[in-house]
């Protein structure tokens, strides 16, 4: 799922600050997973800010509203009976569900409350950890199931490098060494020696090195 | 006179493109560059030029600099991070370059190697910031350096197309200038009415301009950048000019001298491209009259 932290709350209040009606919109796919975006948060974000500009002597009128997907044009357009009585539309989703709206509502300012981090999964309650970059060309068939770009430091395809010691990463004693649990796992699988095959210097056309994405599905575009 | 003092005294500059070879033959690139002795300011050597891997452009630079040549050398930030423009930067200053051109970058897709990774850690306004960073002496993570680099610094102004692009290029080259460009390189001309009307948007930044002066060697070539670069204000007249030559490749060369000595007259200088024909630089500042 794509991970997301809120933003300082300073931020967000410089952001909606020169406003009075704010249409605060969540959404209830991977940012409410993660507890940052979901109708939970909406509320006690429109909370806080009501009490800060309170406090500050003025009336912030906040609109509330958590859409299924924000990423998805359908259900962004039932905003549309509610961004006329907004001045600005402060949005808890993922980077693509702000871009989303602002792309629809383009006579409104669009601001995010959350900062968008990464692609990842959960490991515990309240633990996410990234483990995919999208470099559109996946090589965890090869590498035990273990992404060495989104999970090595150095994005090493061959590792793992002089800085491994006792499984851990030397950038950060909490970070496993990707290459230390790919080799485990291949090990575990009796496929070690697969980690003597020399991976080719990676085609990144593929991932975001060969501009902006699209995919175009034939079979479904309109 | 040194490059540096003919900007700052408002004097005609002449610079000469010359690219580094893909691999380390460098007598193509010696041979051309001595015949240029005396005859232009200095020789800018671009990076990776249209995105193809060759040597260096700081390698190309302190080529130059043995020969006695005064240098321009390109820095962008396709393929090198902070780290490495910085030590690049202060690597050629040590290397006797005293100045820079910050340039775009060709996109990673138009070049020969299409599938590496691409930086672009800074973007040009990023890279004149840190340029002036290292001049006055502090890097960019705010540690003091042992020993000022100083350096002539210039940006590079982005074809356009029409109105509407130029009002945007115009306020990108207000950035580059407010961080620390000292002059503008804008892109080829050919067609001096155009541009005579371009330039007085640029002279709100009063800093010299340097004029692009490229040689087109043939029709299709002209052809080409006719109808796939609409900026370019390639005319019929052009084309047909070289289509009905005797000798087509004398003609070019004659074109791009008429257009470097009619820039003398609008701008305070000119950098002749000529996309591996850098042998015709001499031919082509003899029949400008440089």
């Amino acid at each position: 799922m794509i991970t997301a932290v809120r933003k300082p709350m300073e931020e967000i209040i410089a952001c909606v600050a020169p406003y009075d009606r704010i249409l605060l919109v969540g959404c209830n796919e991977c940012v409410s997973v993660c507890s940052v975006g979901g109708r939970k948060e909406v509320a006690l974000l429109a909370s806080a800010l009501q009490m800060h500009f309170l406090k500050q002597g003025k009336t912030m009128d906040i609109k509330e509203i958590t859409l299924e997907r924000q990423c998805d044009p359908e259900y962004v357009e039932e905003l549309v009976n509610l961004t006329d009585g907004a001045d600005a539309i402060l949005s808890m989703a993922c980077g693509c569900g702000v871009q989303t709206i602002a792309g629809r509502y383009r006579e409104k300012p669009v601001f995010p409350a959350v900062n968008t981090t990464f692609m990842g999964a959960s490991e515990r309650q309240g633990v996410w950890s990234e483990r995919c970059q999208g470099c559109g060309d996946c090589v965890l068939g090869i590498t035990g199931g273990i992404c060495p770009i989104a999970r090595c430091s150095k994005r090493l395809m061959n590792g793992p490098c002089g800085g491994s010691s006792n499984g851990k990463c030397e950038i950060d004693p909490n970070i496993d060494c990707a290459w230390q649990l790919i080799w485990d796992r291949l090990k575990a699988l009796g496929l070690e020696r697969r980690i003597e095959d020399i991976m080719e210097a990676k085609d990144w056309r593929t991932s975001r090195d060969g501009g902006p994405r699209k995919i175009v599905r034939e079979d479904l575009a309109s | 006179m040194s490059l540096k003092k003919k900007l700052s005294a408002a004097e005609f500059v002449v610079l000469a493109e010359m690219n580094t070879p893909k691999g380390v033959d460098i007598s193509e690139l010696v041979t051309n560059a001595r015949r240029l002795k005396g005859r232009v300011d200095g020789v800018l050597i671009p990076d990776m030029d249209n995105g193809v891997m060759r040597m260096s452009a700081l390698g190309g630079g302190a080529l130059m600099r043995r020969e006695g040549l005064e240098t321009v050398v390109h820095v962008y930030g396709r393929d090198k991070n902070r780290m490495a423009l910085q030590g690049d930067i202060l690597a050629a200053n040590v290397l006797g370059i005293q100045h820079l051109l910050v340039a775009p970058a060709e996109p990673m897709a138009n070049g020969d190697h299409r599938d590496a990774a691409v930086v672009d850690d800074l973007d040009e306004s990023g890279i004149l910031k840190m340029i002036r960073s290292l001049s006055e002496g502090v890097d960019l993570a705010g540690f003091e350096l042992r020993g000022l680099p100083e350096f002539t610094v210039g940006c590079a102004m982005a074809p356009v197309a029409d109105d509407a692009a130029l009002a945007r290029e115009v306020e990108n080259l207000g950035q580059k200038v407010a961080a620390g460009a000292q002059y503008i390189v804008t892109p080829p001309v050919f067609d001096l009415e155009a541009y005579g009307k371009m330039l007085e948007s640029l002279k709100e930044f009063d800093v010299p301009v340097i004029a692009t002066v490229f040689l087109l060697k043939n029709v299709g070539m002209a052809r080409y950048m006719s109808i796939h670069e609409p900026g370019s204000c390639i005319s019929e007249d052009m084309i047909r000019r070289i289509r009905k030559a005797p000798d087509r490749e004398a003609e070019c060369i004659r074109m791009a001298g008429e257009a470097a000595a009619e820039l003398k007259k609008m701008v305070q200088g000119v950098k002749i491209t000529t996309l591996g024909w850098e042998h015709r630089l001499p031919d082509i500042l003899s029949s400008a009259g440089l």
